[in-house]
């Protein structure tokens, strides 16, 4: 048994028999059952150490050679194998209710292990190609076999491909500087080309229309999947190229360009969170500013970014995952999803009320919430290098706060004489109630996972060293 | 630990109590529950100062090279007062919830618990870390109670602007904390920066609306008696405990005097305010202006244990007036000792309230003076006219034992803190000061019923909204972002549009280029 083979071929493989069962129910809970049990396996069992259960003997070896490509997935990918799983088999479970387990099972596992085997093949440039094809099968996990694409979809699939060729181009300029260091030229004209694929696949200003677009026209909890997924592949895709190019890690401009980067992202998610009237739309620029979040966490000091910047995984999973359920309840209730429709629904719908706004909090950072914890050391980490760019996350962060005010003063303002009841399903209540609670807890208590967290610097031979 | 049982004991109990309604909603002994629940925390509270200063403190958060703080909690000898007052308010509640027309009704006491507790965690917390949590937990339970009160959608959206308003603060904390740590000093409440110290001043005053003078509790007559006042000056006594803990060096600034002034300004028009107010619920806004600008005068003169001190006042006190339902002539008497704790005078619970460790503004001598007369002669004039009160004697038996105890443990409380147990008991204080605004609210007091302008205002002429200024200045905001909606707006639908992909290719030059000429090279 190796590790490619059990975390991508086996999920990848089961994505096919997957495709043909008709009961979303069931599908929904083997597919998160199956998450659940590689996250555990990645949990319990070492990568490449024998483990001794009785008599038996149990050794997963770490890499799998297919084409003359190798994939390698090394113990200290288990951590970051058991995180990822985990997440997936939360959203898995919650597809059942958002009556979109057909499309986000089978296609689900077919890109997570697309994905994984990005962050596992050598040579490492051949990720670009896995993540370019985990993206076209994301246009059937969008849109249903009977509906055509809109722009928004349209956008995403060529902002997205056009990220690839400059990535590759900027993997044959590298080898280049390896084997000339001193020649200056090429190393900018490398880290420009490699900076726009990076900018075009994490969707950076400007390039990030195609989030809002995309958000009006697709389910909610399909295109929250993604904005999970793919940033986050994406973000540890280039950890692995600042890992393995020294004059790429310590150049001297790099934090200065992410500072940059992701204050922009922040700051202009954030307004235009604030004066968004569309609730899909105002997740689709709390996701752009999450990605800023990131970027600025890179852009710390090399002892701090790579804790920050995986720190933040959980919590923007679990605050899209609460987010995208009750968006998929609300849409059942109001369409489209515009502040004129859904004026007043918290009355009837408070828990669904709830979850959005929560999670909306939790991405603007709100004390107590999930998201608070990585936000404060984040902004303690850029108020340590300057005041000034402290002030600008501050005005990012006020803009994703007065984005959920707004949204929350228009559910809340119903006709006088409305009473509260209780008029939701009590099974996406449930779980938008469990994910609330996550919320809390993590945002209290984010040591929690920390003793799996502990380990995925261990990725990296060089970064956070 | 002690501090954490404690807290704990009232949340379980108010789970109980909602588990309880839920399950089983006509069961008799829910009141029992909650009042044996609150007296046990408040003993526990009151043996503490047997054993102070007392910490707790939580698993710190990991990674620790990214957090500098972990929640913790200390009672110490300024903080013990004012935690004792919270908990001396909570049973207070409980007990004279006997007397109101809705007994018994399980809900609002939970909520009173709840809000008891997470007051207590605010008033210990020992950093701005733990401040700010307990800050937003109370944030959230006001912001569910009130929404489930309000009533159509004026109401409910002035209750999200409360809340919004209150986030402010926390906002106003988080930046002092930022710019603490950028002059080099991870903040803590033991030295803060100078450059920090005055936003820790704002947030406390943005939070109570002090600074600027705002009213952040609109819908103030709505709110019953007995939840209502919990709520009120809980949230107050937890957004007042800041003002002790900013260090005095951290005041010092050349804003200090116009701060000073603003305060003392914004106690006088409480006190005006609550003068002319009808009743004592109507004027429950005022009262906790005026207050806390007096608490906050007291910071900014370099004095924590004297904001303790008015703070502590505004709660016993206040609590005393606010839950007085029934009127009989000796709880009428009784509520003069009320009173007593907003003297200032030698002995009583606020006789540090005029110190100062550093030299202050002199101007602004006779506008503080002058508001605490002011809310002394309305504190007399709401207790001596029954307006809202029902008749003592229409109370059924047990009640007419148990509702005087309510009001009669917070007055107690009130007396025994002016003689010991913390930093700020047993003093003379600035006695002649005190006693200049003593006659000068008797003065107040004898005028009242014979000028005109300070006789008492119809209800709805005490408007529970911003005054003029600041309907302009809200006005104004709003436009500019409805200003800034509609460039956003336009900004998106052009990126968004036929020719969005040029538009957006552009920018990424210009955006490239201006990073570049930035950056240094590799």
């Amino acid at each position: 048994m190796s590790a490619p083979l059990l975390w991508i071929f086996i999920p990848a493989a089961l994505a096919l028999p997957a495709l043909l069962i008709s009961n979303g129910r069931i599908l929904s809970i083997v597919g998160g059952s199956l998450a659940l049990l590689l996250s555990l396996v990645a949990l319990i069992v070492p990568i490449d150490q024998a483990l001794q259960i009785g008599n038996f003997s149990l050794k997963i070896a770490p890499e799998i050679e297919i084409l003359g490509r190798r994939l390698i997935l090394t113990p200290a990918d288990g951590s970051l194998l058991a995180i990822f799983y985990g997440l997936v088999a939360m959203w898995f479970y919650g597809a059942e209710v958002t009556r979109t387990a057909h499309r986000l099972v089978p296609l689900g596992l077919i890109i997570i292990a697309l994905l994984v085997a990005s962050i596992a093949v050598e040579p490492f440039l051949y990720a670009a190609i896995l993540i370019e094809i985990a993206v076209l099968l994301a246009v059937p996990l969008l849109l249903p076999v009977n509906q055509a694409p809109g722009p928004g979809v349209m956008r995403f699939l060529i902002y997205q491909t056009m990220g690839m060729p400059f990535i590759l181009f900027a993997g044959w300029l590298l080898t280049g500087v390896e084997s000339s260091p001193s020649d200056l030229a090429l190393a900018v004209q490398s880290a420009t080309i490699l900076g726009l694929g990076f900018a075009f696949l994490l969707a950076m200003f400007p390039l990030y229309v195609w989030l809002p677009m995309l958000a009006e026209e697709v389910s909610p909890y399909a295109l929250g999947f993604l904005f999970w997924v793919l940033p986050t592949i994406t973000i540890i895709f280039g950890m692995g190229f600042l890992d393995r190019y020294s004059w790429l890690r310590t150049s001297a401009g790099l934090s200065q360009v992410l500072s940059v980067g992701g204050l922009v992202m922040v700051v202009t998610g954030g307004l235009w969170s604030a004066f968004q009237r569309h609730l899909s739309r105002q997740m689709a620029y709390a996701v752009i500013a999450e990605t800023g979040f990131s970027l600025l966490a890179f852009s710390l000091s090399p002892e701090k970014a790579v804790d920050a910047v995986f720190l933040l995984i959980i919590p923007r999973s679990l605050a899209l995952l609460v987010w995208a359920m009750s968006l998929t309840q609300m849409k059942e209730l109001a369409e489209p999803l515009r502040f004129s429709a859904v004026q007043g629904l918290a009355r009837k719908h408070p828990v669904t009320t709830a979850g959005l706004i929560l999670a909306h909090f939790s991405i603007a950072g709100f004390p107590l919430l999930a998201g608070f914890p990585v936000r404060l050391a984040l902004w303690e980490g850029l108020a340590s290098q300057s005041l000034g760019v402290a002030f600008w996350f501050l005005i990012g962060i006020l803009g994703l706060l007065t984005g959920a005010t707004r949204t929350l003063a228009v559910l809340v303002m119903a006709p006088q004489g409305t009473g509260w009841e209780l008029q939701e399903r009590w099974r996406p209540g449930i779980l938008i109630g469990i994910g609330v609670l996550g919320l809390f807890l993590l945002g209290i208590f984010p040591q929690i996972f920390r003793p799996i967290m502990a380990n995925l610097p261990g990725m990296f031979e060089h970064l956070g060293k | 630990m002690l501090i954490i049982l404690t807290v704990l004991l009232l949340l379980l109990v108010a789970l109980a109590l909602i588990v309880l309604y839920w399950v089983r909603p006509g069961i008799r002994y829910s009141w029992m529950l909650a009042a044996s629940g609150a007296l046990v925390s408040w003993f526990s509270v009151l043996f503490w100062q047997l054993n102070l200063p007392l910490t707790f403190q939580l698993p710190p958060w990991e990674p620790a090279s990214l957090f500098f703080e972990s929640l913790s909690f200390t009672a110490d000898r300024l903080t013990w007062p004012l935690a004792l007052s919270i908990s001396t308010l909570t049973l207070a509640v409980i007990l004279t919830a006997t007397a109101r027309k809705n007994f018994p009704d399980p809900l609002p006491w939970a909520a009173t618990l709840v809000l008891g507790g997470l007051g207590l965690l605010a008033v210990l917390a020992d950093n701005p870390l733990t401040l700010l949590m307990a800050w937003s937990a109370i944030d959230l339970t006001e912001l569910v109670t009130q929404l489930r009160s309000a009533d159509g959608p004026q109401p409910s959206e002035k209750v999200v602007t409360a809340f919004a308003t209150r986030l402010a603060g926390v906002g106003m904390l988080l930046w002092a904390s930022m710019v603490s740590i950028s002059a080099g000093t991870p903040m803590n409440f033991q030295d803060a920066p100078p450059q920090a110290g005055l936003y820790l001043l704002l947030a406390a005053g943005l939070r109570l609306g002090v600074l600027p003078l705002h009213l952040p509790y609109a819908s103030e007559a709505a709110i019953r008696r007995g939840f209502g006042s919990a709520l009120r000056l809980i949230s107050a006594a937890s957004s007042l405990i800041l003002l002790a803990r900013i260090p005095t060096a951290s005041v010092i600034s050349i804003f200090t005097p116009f701060l000073l002034l603003l305060a003392a300004l914004a106690a006088i028009y409480g006190g005006w305010m609550w003068l002319r107010a009808p009743d004592e619920l109507t004027a429950r806004p005022f009262w906790l202006i005026g207050l806390a600008s007096l608490a906050m005068a007291s910071a900014l003169r370099g004095n924590p244990v004297g904001a303790v001190a008015w703070s502590c006042a505004l709660v016993l006190s206040g609590g005393a007036l606010f839950l007085s339902s029934a009127h009989n002539v000796w709880l009428s008497r009784a509520l003069w000792i009320g009173m007593w704790g907003i003297t200032a005078l030698p002995f009583s619970i606020s006789a540090t309230g005029w110190g100062s460790t550093m030299p202050s503004f002199w101007p602004v001598w006779p506008f503080l003076l002058l508001a605490q007369a002011l809310l002394l002669a309305g504190y007399l004039r709401h207790a001596i006219r029954p307006t809202l009160r029902d008749n003592f004697e229409t109370l059924d038996r047990a009640a007419q034992y148990v509702y005087p105890l309510g009001i009669g443990v917070l007055l107690g409380i009130m007396l025994l803190l002016g003689f010991g147990g913390w930093e700020g008991a047993s003093r003379l204080g600035v006695w002649l000061l005190a006693l200049l605004g003593v006659m000068l609210g008797g003065i107040a007091s004898w005028l009242a019923p014979r000028l005109r302008i300070l006789t008492p205002l119809r209800a709805h002429w005490v408007r529970p909204t911003a005054s003029s200024w600041m309907d302009w200045l809200f006005r104004g905001l709003w436009g500019l972002y409805r200003l800034i909606g509609l460039l956003s707006n336009s900004f998106s639908k052009m990126l968004e549009g036929d020719g969005g992909f040029m538009w957006t290719l552009l920018f990424m030059v210009l955006f490239i280029s201006l990073i570049i000429q930035g950056s240094p090279g590799p």
